[in-house]
């Protein structure tokens, strides 16, 4: 018994300190987060027919998908879209997209952000069977093409894909701020022009991937002296990019936090990679509802990468709620 | 928040609602599997009482239930039951079944004969011999294997995050996923307090249940 009993002090001993200990750092965007977490109380919940919505504007739609930050603040994207259009609107999300996307097909979900090319790959393993992404692949570096290439295949599931937007979440390279401007660098192409060999932080696999390392070399001709397996995009990758114990860095172009670590970006302006631009899904049952469409279409024409970045930093560095994100966006963009 | 500390009041303050929520789903999914576990797991063990050669496949089927790893659980659950609380009690309840059977049959079977015998005696059969008897003497097992399956249901519910009804899991996965460590560590802290409080109740209940044993202890 008083073995049990000091467990249970030491517990409530520890709930306790966390509960009383503050964080500082304050900054108002804290604040603003508790402010708008009231608004969404009616959207809650809206278990009546789904999609049954011909004239616009009217039933519930659940909005879907994988459960990360950037999955997180699209949905919440188009969630605070969908209601502004007269939808009763809830999220549902999953850890994979084995499981989202069936539910998406069975209709349990009605619209889920997705990246072009590798949901059309996705599909295409579905249809066509493992090989198929090497053999006849759909996914290209243009987005409208690997859209166009998908369409067939959502079909034959019963899925929409709407227009891309020209936000890309794919792999990115990063230099430092600082060697970036001493070499001038813009471009891919550009550090290739130096002709140096350089250390590459990636991840393990980075040598097995045509569009990474392989598809570097070949494409840009760039050399490598040392690979460092940190990772895709992780905090060890960009920290050994920000002191200089990597040249290069694959990261995320949709990562909010290169920036304040002092990275940038270089361009991919041979097209290595494929085109990952966010893209609406939607079961085909929603995908005739006109004032859905629009809505999601709206985005589509504004979102951009660097837009991206900055919502998933608003989340992830600031620690905003993604819905607050979401929605000071859009009244940003004047799409509430 | 923005320094990311491990401990942090603004987060618990900023986010009560998110976290209430999370905790209010982890505890509907934990009593609800344990419940509905202990109901069926008390059907099967007395349907091996009555029917011996059922216990091998009883046993066999809850051991081989229990093996299945909780993701592929659920994914599977997934396809019959969707996106749904459902879905992850289901699964919980399956694997509440290996424990608590045997549990209970233990229970049940070290009742003493002379004194199921004494108890015939006195006019007890069926029923009553089971209520007035037999599962009184068997609480202290039966209580034991309901602990055990409490505080590891409370562990798995965060498990349910695959379909998006994880209860804490869904905080503590989020916060992984985006290096929040206020929100990893509260949410896991919730979920350590919430398998004692668990504990706790339980003990609380086999004290209220079992009065004859209280001077003994």
């Amino acid at each position: 018994m008083t073995k049990r009993r000091s467990v249970t002090a030491l517990a409530a001993g520890a709930a306790f300190t966390l509960l009383l200990t503050a964080c500082g750092g304050d900054d108002d965007s804290d604040s603003s987060g508790s402010d708008t977490t009231t608004d969404d109380s009616g959207s809650e919940n809206s278990d009546t027919d789904n999609g049954d919505a011909e004239e616009g504007g009217q039933g519930s739609l659940t909005v879907g998908g994988a459960d990360f930050t950037e999955m997180s603040v699209m949905q919440e994207i188009y969630k605070a879209l969908l209601e502004n259009a007269g939808y009763d609107v809830s999220i549902q999300t999953a850890s994979n997209r084995e499981i989202y996307a069936e539910a998406l097909v069975g209709g349990e979900i009605d619209v889920v952000p997705e990246y072009a090319a590798t949901f059309g790959e996705y599909l295409n393993v579905q249809a066509n069977g493992p090989d198929a992404p090497t053999d006849s692949p759909v996914a290209t570096t243009d987005a409208a093409e690997t859209v166009e290439a998908t369409r067939p295949l959502a079909e034959e599931e019963g899925l929409v894909l709407l227009e891309p937007a020209e936000a890309a979440s794919q792999n990115g390279f990063a230099v430092s701020a600082e060697f970036a401007q001493e070499n001038d660098l813009e471009t891919l192409s550009d550090l290739a022009e130096l002709g140096e060999p350089l250390v590459f932080a990636a991840v393990e696999e980075c040598p097995d991937r045509p569009f990474c390392q392989p598809g570097l070399e070949s494409t840009y001709g760039l050399e490598f002296s040392e690979m460092l397996p940190l990772g895709f995009s992780s905090p060890q990758t960009k920290q050994a990019v920000a002191d200089g114990e990597a040249d290069l860095g694959l990261v995320g172009t949709t990562d909010g936090t290169l920036e304040g670590l002092g990275l940038v970006l270089l361009e991919d302006d041979q097209e290595l990679q494929l085109a990952d631009n966010l893209v609406p899904v939607l079961n085909e049952e929603v995908a005739g509802d006109q004032a859905a469409v629009d809505a999601l279409n709206e985005l589509s024409d504004v979102l951009t990468t660097e837009d991206l970045a900055a919502l998933n930093a608003a989340v992830d560095a600031e620690r905003q709620l993604p819905e607050d994100v979401a929605s000071a966006y859009l009244e940003e963009k004047g799409l509430l | 928040m923005t320094r990311n500390d491990w401990i942090c009041r603004e987060y618990v303050e900023s986010r009560s609602d998110l976290i209430v929520d999370a905790l209010r789903e982890h505890v509907v999914i934990t009593v609800m599997s344990v419940a509905i576990g202990f109901v069926v797991s008390i059907l099967l063990a007395l349907t091996i009482r009555r029917w011996r050669r059922l216990a091998a496949p009883i046993f066999g089927t809850s051991t081989v239930l229990y093996t299945i790893p909780s993701i592929a659980m659920f994914a599977l659950l997934f396809t019959v039951t969707g996106l749904t609380v459902t879905t992850v009690v289901i699964g919980l309840v399956l694997y509440s079944l290996t424990i608590l059977v045997r549990g209970i049959l233990t229970g049940l079977d070290g009742v003493p004969a002379d004194v199921r015998e004494a108890a015939v005696g006195m006019g007890h059969d069926g029923v009553r011999l089971l209520l007035k008897v037999e599962l009184p003497l068997a609480l202290p097992t039966i209580f034991a294997a309901l602990r055990v399956t409490a505080v590891s249901t409370v562990a798995l519910t965060t498990l349910g995050v695959l379909v998006g009804h994880g209860g804490l899991g869904q905080l503590i996965f989020q916060g992984l996923q985006s290096n929040f460590r206020a929100e990893v560590l509260t949410a896991s802290v919730l979920c350590v307090l919430l398998a004692l409080v668990a504990d706790l109740v339980l003990v609380g209940a086999q004290r209220l249940g079992t009065p004859w044993r209280r001077t003994v202890s």
